[in-house]
């Protein structure tokens, strides 16, 4: 019994320790978080992450800033902006995609992307896909890489006779919302039986969390195809396909498939959003890539104290943020969308 | 009680009864509150949890729990195949721990040389304390890539007749969960049986070897019989580990909704697909099935909770009995 009451001590002496130093790091932690009082605090979108992260030193600098920003996801951003759990929230699907949605909400496109198609099969590179056969391999029609429709598109390439592994997002997703909404264009089996959102009930393949979970998956599993932002598959060195767009031409998501795809739509509608995907057969979109999309940044009309910081940060962003871009493969949003942008700013009060 | 000692409380009481008292209405108290404040916990989670499914509850009735759906485009949604997800990893790993957990405890509790029951022991425990996310961290890391590589498309040539065990393209699989949640469930029903085992009488041992049986039939006749109540108790604390697991198994078994016979294939539990979703979810419907899906868990984990607690009632009874 002896034995038993000085464990007993012990362990209440540890616990006591551990409460008091857990006391002590939460006191220190409030201390530091009263003296930046210009903190604004993002959540959402993975997919323009690399960008608002590399945001973050220039608005330190130029704006006195802390910009401070969380990759849940564009639906989890949405739901944290509606609660008001964050100052913005950023998305890659448009508000009306939600449901319950921030209706006090003000939708402002603040950067341009494309969402890559991405493969793993290290020997080849720079294969060529077409919406309607990238439905089938989604739907689960389609399960090898030396299937007859996928050689036909990528002729005297010997595909080897793998099996695809299908990669898509498990969680709430403004790049499953792009990619399903390309998906839905141009495959009508897909558009009837699956449909677009941010979410959907995949018919086939393996779900993995985030932007980067998918990259990672695709990284790590050879035959396997997914979904990213254009920076996730360079940064992780993944193969990604040259699509078909309207016109017939296979196309990089690189800087001038981008632009090109973005002069679809350049007025946004009353609510802010755009739809760029999938641009018609036309010698002005010759070289759009099919699967682009704005992403969006959604702020409280009435933001209260942070409402100075939000404009300034805001109004940078569409303007010299844009910028930083390019080395990300994100483009600069069209001159309209900007003037646009700066009307919406206006709507921001405390 | 004797007229001295009445007369020395009488004579003390001026001095410590009001103290002694209030200290015991505050232990009485604090404890008090404390054990409310447990029960109070437990209500308002699962009238929480009710509230927030009731939308779904009133949409799609008691066919959501066996429903296989999860569609948020056209609005349908199920359990279906998360609970036969739930299903399927949790006993499989049971099926797989508890033949090697009884093994582990009979070389630590009647095989082993004394000198090195000590550390294997500590090390078996020592598997219990790693944290779920550390494991499926190196279930997703390490453990996936060697099963697709090796040992998915083995078992494939080998017993693939068997539909159970198909095509092996995804690293991230139902198998792979399994594995993962087997060696979590591991230490729990071995060090538990490990006590059992140490518990059974040695004069019951030595009398059993000492008619000359084996060591085998020694722990045939004698062992199991006396810690059988005990060792199913801890296959089912094993299994409600197992049911709840939600991170590790999120990030290995691949999340896909549907049933597939395949266990090569991706699927998805309950508590899975919740760890995934907790962000946020696009409609009112979706948050509300989800909150469904954890009442299905709930419930789930009470029962199997309440019927562990009943089997070790009734092995204490009899082992009360039979002594």
């Amino acid at each position: 019994m002896p034995r038993n009451g000085k464990l007993v001590r012990i362990s209440l002496v540890l616990s006591a320790v551990g409460a008091l130093t857990a006391l002590a790091v939460v006191t220190a932690g409030a201390a530091s978080a009263k003296s930046t009082a210009n903190d604004v605090n993002g959540a959402g979108s993975t997919f323009v992450q690399p960008l608002v992260t590399k945001w973050q030193g220039p608005v330190q600098q130029q704006l006195g800033i802390n910009l401070n920003y969380n990759g849940v996801g564009s639906t989890g951003g949405v739901a944290a902006i509606t609660n008001k759990q964050v100052d913005f929230g950023a998305s890659d699907a448009p508000l009306s995609q939600f449901n319950p949605t921030c209706s006090s909400c003000v939708q402002i496109p603040w950067a341009l992307a494309a969402t890559g198609v991405v493969y793993n099969l290290p020997s080849f590179a720079n294969l060529k896909m077409s919406g309607s056969v990238l439905a089938q391999i989604y739907m689960g029609k389609i399960t090898k890489w030396n299937a007859k429709a996928i050689k036909k598109l990528n002729k005297g390439k010997n595909l080897p006779d793998k099996s695809i592994t299908v990669v898509h997002r498990s969680d709430g997703s403004g790049t499953t919302f792009n990619f399903t909404d390309y998906l839905s264009s141009v495959s009508h089996s897909w558009k009837s039986q699956v449909g677009t959102g941010t979410s959907v009930d995949w018919p086939a393949g393996e779900g993995e969390p985030k932007s980067a979970g998918v990259a990672g998956a695709v990284r790590t599993t050879p035959g396997a195809i997914g979904y990213v932002d254009v920076y996730y598959a360079v940064h992780n060195h993944l193969g990604m396909f040259k699509m078909k767009n309207r016109s017939g031409r296979f196309v990089r998501p690189l800087a001038k498939g981008i632009i090109a795809a973005a002069q679809l739509d350049t007025h946004p509608a009353k609510d802010g959003s755009l739809s760029i995907v999938n641009p018609p057969k036309s010698r002005k979109y010759w070289n759009a890539y099919p699967i682009c999309t704005y992403t969006y940044v959604d702020v409280q009309k009435s933001s209260g104290a942070k409402a100075g910081d939000l404009k300034k940060l805001i109004s940078w962003a569409i303007t010299k943020g844009q910028k930083f871009g390019p080395a990300l493969i994100f483009e600069p949003i069209p001159k309209p969308v900007v003037t646009f942008d700066k009307k919406q700013i206006k709507k921001i009060h405390s | 009680m004797t007229s001295l000692d009445a007369t020395s409380t009488a004579a003390r009481r001026p001095f410590t009864g009001r103290r002694v008292r209030l200290g015991d209405l505050l232990l009485q108290g604090v404890a008090g509150i404390a054990a409310l404040g447990a029960l109070v916990l437990v209500v308002l989670i699962a009238w929480k949890i009710i509230q927030g499914a009731r939308l779904s509850i009133s949409t799609f009735g008691i066919s959501f729990v066996w429903h296989v759906a999860w569609d948020p485009v056209h609005g349908d949604f199920g359990a279906g195949s998360f609970l036969f997800g739930t299903i399927v990893t949790s006993f499989g790993a049971l099926l797989i721990a508890t033949p090697i957990a009884i093994g582990i405890a009979l070389f630590l509790s009647e095989l082993a040389p004394r000198g090195i029951r000590g550390p294997v022991t500590a090390l078996v425990e020592t598997l219990a304390a790693i944290p779920s996310v550390v494991i499926g961290l190196w279930g997703l890391l390490v453990l996936a890539p060697l099963l697709r590589d090796h040992v998915d498309p083995a078992l494939h040539s080998a017993v693939g007749f068997v539909p159970l065990f198909g095509e092996a393209s995804y690293g991230s699989n139902v198998f792979t969960a399994i594995v993962v949640l087997t060696i979590m469930i591991l230490p729990i029903i071995a060090s538990i049986s490990r006590e059992l085992f140490l518990s059974v009488p040695g004069e019951l041992k030595e009398g059993a070897l000492g008619l000359g049986t084996t060591r085998w039939e020694m722990v045939r006749g004698v062992v199991f019989p006396y810690a059988r109540g005990g060792v199913a108790a801890a296959m089912i604390l094993g299994l409600g580990r197992a049911l709840g697991e939600a991170i590790a198994v999120a990030m290995v078994i691949g999340s896909f909704t549907g049933i597939s016979r395949n266990l090569f294939a991706p699927g998805n539990t309950l508590a899975a697909w919740i760890a995934q979703n907790y962000a946020g979810l696009s409609t009112p419907l979706a948050t509300s099935s989800l909150m469904y899906m954890a009442l299905i868990l709930l419930v789930f984990s009470i029962i199997v909770n309440l019927f562990a607690q009943f089997i070790v009632r009734r092995a204490a009874r009899r082992q009360g009995l039979s002594r």
